[in-house]
């Protein structure tokens, strides 16, 4: 076999995995209709709200275009983090008055088993800087300059869950 | 005497290639804002590592040792399970497309075998979030633009690799290992 067989043979073999990742990714998301706890189907990828108890919303790409992106530089490995402040997200479907500076604030991840409790005066507070980042596999993960989530130990990675109570 | 796989010079030079990669993942940043941006260093060293000891199975070495010194060192936000994988499929990809390309020293082989050691890295880390049942990426374009952004970084490093490998040539690293041999 000439080397442009086998440069032809790998080309192929590399675009074929990478189809097939794809595709397997577009079957997975039209397979998926969540429903969390309502009758409202939250489109696929979406990360349900969950208030005292109840489906409010589900946070959609569509309304990453509505928010402003802030970054930082975390100690641990000096990497920039950029995405969006969980403040503005949750400011998008709830009022102000709905939220006390110690409304408990939970972001947890199913797949990961791992959680994060914050106070809204935690969250609110722009320069702790709790947000959102895309992990490179599209996922949302939570960090932050607080000491709690200070290291990735402590990050949220595959956020899949918000849920707010209000005491 | 049975004669070892990978001579003990051999296998010094791949422990050295090791702690490069790990001291370029955490030392060397590029103001990208780009998902696998660091395999353009990375995989130039993989490709170099192949050549400088031309045994199928170096780059995979290489690639569990770098692996396994990331997880002790905590890089990589999804755990010590994801790093050693992730790092050791990127030397097995290399490794196969090299086995079936030849001789990295060639750009166009050198730029190919990155490009498949950085999506076997890709593949792993995808194929971890799907098995441990991670939600479906939140971007839809997420994954596709992570998935171009791994290939074009890993051509880009293969490349890297190609041109190191000629300038070693040029510079006689090549003949001073055969007078060593």
């Amino acid at each position: 076999m000439n080397r442009s067989s086998r440069i032809i043979i790998a080309l192929t073999a590399i675009l074929a995995i990478a189809g097939g990742i794809l595709i397997i990714d577009w079957v997975q998301r039209r397979q998926v209709a969540q429903v969390v706890g309502t009758s409202t189907p939250l489109p696929a990828g979406s990360v349900p709200i969950v208030f005292n108890g109840k489906v409010i919303a589900g946070f959609t790409p569509n309304d990453l275009d509505k928010l402003q992106q802030v970054s930082f530089v975390e100690a641990e490995q000096g990497k920039t983090q950029q995405g969006w402040l969980l403040r503005d997200i949750l400011l998008l479907y709830l009022k102000p008055e709905q939220l006390q500076d110690n409304t408990q604030i939970i972001v947890s991840s199913s797949s990961q088993e791992k959680s994060a409790k914050l106070s809204w005066a935690e969250v609110k507070e722009a320069s702790n800087m709790v947000m959102f980042d895309l992990s490179n596999r599209g996922t949302l993960k939570l960090v932050s300059l607080l000491p709690q989530l200070k290291t990735r130990n402590y990050w949220v990675q595959d956020a899949d869950r918000i849920e707010i109570s209000t005491p | 005497m049975k004669r070892q796989y990978f001579s003990t010079f051999q296998l010094i030079l791949l422990a050295l290639f090791a702690g490069l990669i790990v001291i370029a993942k955490i030392a060397l940043r590029l103001p990208l804002q780009l998902p696998g941006h660091t395999g353009i260093f990375w995989m130039a060293i993989l490709i170099v590592a192949a050549r400088v000891v031309p045994r199928p199975g170096a780059a995979s070495l290489v690639g569990l040792s770098s692996g396994l010194l990331s997880a002790f060192l905590g890089t990589g936000d999804f755990g010590p399970l994801d790093t050693v994988l992730s790092y050791t499929m990127a030397g097995v990809g290399t490794d196969l497309a090299l086995l079936l390309l030849g001789n990295p020293e060639n750009l166009m082989t050198a730029t190919i075998a990155g490009m498949a050691g950085h999506l076997a890295k890709f593949l792993v880390k995808w194929a971890i979030g799907v098995v441990s049942g991670a939600p479906i990426g939140f971007v839809a374009l997420g994954l596709a633009r992570t998935l171009v952004s791994y290939l074009v970084f890993g051509a880009l490093g293969g490349l890297l690799g190609g041109l190191t490998l000629a300038a070693l040539r040029k510079a006689g690293f090549f003949a001073y290992l055969e007078e060593k041999r």
